[in-house]
């Protein structure tokens, strides 16, 4: 899959370059709209990740532009410091798949890019399998070969995301603010967190042995397969 | 007292002071002048009287060694001679004595002369009495015009000053209530100038206006200086926290120093949290946000005790949900659930563990007051107007805060007009109200 950044902030661009090149997607800048505009007219993008204050324009004038064209269906990301809820709002109601505000954690926008690669292909690998659980995120159940695991929302979500991160520490705080989302003063080091974790362990524990969901002391969680 | 009746009563009291002063000369002055005009006619009466002693009359009755009194049919006057056993010493020596005096069983006040004469070779004293009841009720006539004239004209001053005066105060007034009053925001201010010829109140209201532009500066410098700041610290924390990222997912990394990029992010996500709450702070005092929603109190009340289930959950504290009025106002969603998430989240976060919240609400006309009571640390009552202030941490054993939950929930109570009252007892818990008033 392609991905075109559009960000000025190059030093930003360099990192989320090698995050999403490590992961197997191939990457192309662009700091400027004009540039962006070419890119965007020239190929077709899987996904745009698109910053809002270009130094030559506004994000939105990008977006529009790439919905004026027909038979596009390259997914945007708007990545934005504004933050405001009317942005937001304004950036979805213009066709923008998703909206992630800055600062954002490398994890949580991998995490929507894979959500949003499943809406739009409908993905037959809709199942994710490990170590014996099947998950369907299309329905969002877990299955132990034929065994249903009833898990709570967020016990669910909680477990998604460790999945789909796997072999990496997920600290509390990306959990936290993945699951509840982006709520102002949160109290980003309780461990209600670990609650949850405790009883999907526990849930999980059930039906097989699971060495391969750490707790990595003092920071969070990691699902080492 | 207000200004107006001030100058009111002062005029007034004034007015009073000047009758009173002119009411006690004339009296006063109308006795001297009439004292002096009977002294001169009784004066002339004693010289007449001794012209005429040699009638034959007057000398019989003398002669006869009687007193004599005479008077008149209404006793205005008198004249009383009475022999003396020695001859009058003085006969030139005049005094002048008011007394009562009984004459034909009628007492009465007179103004005296008292003198004495020597005739034949014999001394008679000599009084001349002349009535001064007339003045008296002169007197008594000019008093009471004096305090009917000092009624009305008290009344009539002081209405037409209380009159005058709120015509010549109502720019005043004004000024006060449109400029000062009224003005909680110094962006809404109105620079419409109040009609006044009054030059002074011109100063007042040009000097607030003034001084309003300036104030004004400041504000929109600091709100810009604050969104710019916040908005400008954002994309370098969005570098240096990808930047962590990827250092994590480089194989060989020792657990040390893992520990240390997480400690880091950690850092960067409190520093987040706080560029974010000043900046949501900033757009809430900009105006930034709209009220377009119809906000159900009791569902959002609702919606948020079940997100923090788990928190309950984990701190073993009790919500008591006893709200069971239907109340709708127009809002901003996200900011009365940020609102209501902070408040309620302090309930947990200040509660004892096993602790107990209530909310209740209460809906009179149109009044609704929403209280959250928990059972927890609570605050000291002189902490409470601090609680509110940027950065404000209290004494609570609480290492998360940033002291920006209750900065958070002053602001987006004052953009809707929202009442705030908390009771607070130290080891005993917390009462925080919401009242809306007139917002259905």
């Amino acid at each position: 899959m392609n991905i075109l950044i559009v960000e000025d902030e190059k030093s930003l661009v360099l990192e989320v370059y090698e995050f999403l090149s490590k992961e197997g997607f191939t990457v192309e800048n662009a700091h400027t709209k004009r540039s962006a505009e070419e890119k965007i007219l020239v190929n077709n993008y899987d996904f745009i990740l698109l910053d809002l204050g270009l130094p030559d324009g506004d994000g939105f004038d990008l977006l529009r532009t790439l919905k004026n064209i027909k038979n596009r269906e390259d997914a945007v990301i708007i990545l934005t410091a504004r933050g405001s809820v009317d942005d937001r709002i304004s950036g979805l109601e213009q066709g923008a798949d998703d909206y992630l505000a800055k600062p954002f954690s490398l994890n949580e926008l991998l995490a929507r890019i894979h959500a949003i690669t499943r809406r739009k292909h409908k993905l037959e690998s809709n199942e994710i399998a490990i170590k014996g659980f099947k998950i369907n995120i299309q329905n969002r159940t877990i299955y132990y070969n034929d065994d249903r695991i009833n898990l709570t929302k967020k016990e669910f979500e909680i477990f998604n995301y460790l999945v789909l991160n796997k072999k990496r520490v997920i600290s509390r705080t990306n959990l936290t603010e993945h699951v509840w989302g982006d709520i102002l003063e949160i109290n980003s080091d309780s461990n209600f967190v670990d609650v949850h974790v405790k009883n999907l362990r526990k849930k999980l524990a059930q039906f097989a042995p699971i060495d391969w969901f750490e707790t990595v002391r003092s920071i969070g969680y990691r699902i080492n397969i | 007292m207000k200004l107006q009746f001030k100058l009111a009563l002062y005029n007034a009291l004034t007015k009073l002071a000047i009758i009173l002063f002119t009411g006690a000369l004339i009296l006063f002055s109308l006795e001297r002048i009439t004292f002096h005009h009977i002294g001169l006619r009784l004066l002339q009466k004693k010289a007449e009287l001794i012209s005429h002693l040699s009638s034959k009359e007057i000398s019989q009755i003398l002669i006869q060694e009687k007193s004599f009194i005479d008077y008149n049919i209404l006793p205005e006057e008198y004249i009383d001679i009475e022999p003396l056993k020695t001859l009058y010493n003085n006969e030139k020596e005049v005094t002048f004595t008011t007394e009562l005096r009984t004459i034909d069983k009628k007492t009465e006040t007179y103004r005296i002369l008292k003198s004495g004469f020597n005739y034949t070779g014999r001394g008679y004293s000599l009084e001349i009495g002349e009535t001064i009841n007339g003045i008296d009720e002169l007197k008594s006539t000019i008093k009471g015009f004096t305090l009917l004239m000092l009624l009305i004209a008290l009344s009539l001053t002081l209405l037409i000053d209380l009159i005058f005066t709120r015509y010549l105060l109502r720019p005043f007034y004004q000024i006060i209530d449109r400029k000062l009053v009224k003005v909680n925001d110094p962006m809404n201010f109105d620079y419409e100038k109040v009609s006044t010829s009054t030059q002074d109140f011109k100063m007042l209201d040009d000097s607030i206006s003034s001084l309003m532009i300036k104030i004004t500066n400041l504000f929109t410098l600091e709100k810009q200086f604050i969104a710019n700041v916040s908005h400008e610290l954002l994309t370098p924390i969005s570098i240096i926290s990808s930047r962590l990222e990827n250092i994590l997912q480089q194989e060989g990394l020792s657990e040390e120093n893992e520990n240390k990029i997480f400690a880091s992010l950690k850092s960067l996500d409190r520093l987040k949290s706080i560029i974010k709450s000043l900046l949501l702070i900033s757009q809430i005092e900009n105006n930034q946000f709209n009220k377009n929603a119809r906000v159900n109190i009791a569902d959002m009340v609702k919606e948020i005790n079940e997100e923090f289930e788990d928190r309950l959950e984990d701190k073993k504290v009790t919500i008591i949900n006893q709200v069971k009025n239907s109340f709708i106002m127009p809002a901003n969603l996200s900011l009365m659930y940020t609102l209501l998430y902070n408040v309620i989240n302090n309930a947990i976060k200040y509660n004892h563990k096993h602790g107990t919240i209530t909310i209740s609400d209460t809906l009179k006309e149109d009044t609704y007051i929403l209280e959250i009571t928990d059972t927890g640390i609570g605050i000291d009552q002189k902490e409470i107007e601090k609680a509110f202030n940027r950065f404000e941490k209290l004494d609570t054993g609480e290492k998360e805060s940033y002291g920006l939950g209750l900065a958070i929930v002053k602001s987006i109570t004052a953009f809707h007009n929202i009442k705030v009252q908390i009771a607070s007892k130290k080891n005993m818990g917390t009462t925080f109200k919401l009242i809306f008033e007139g917002q259905a």
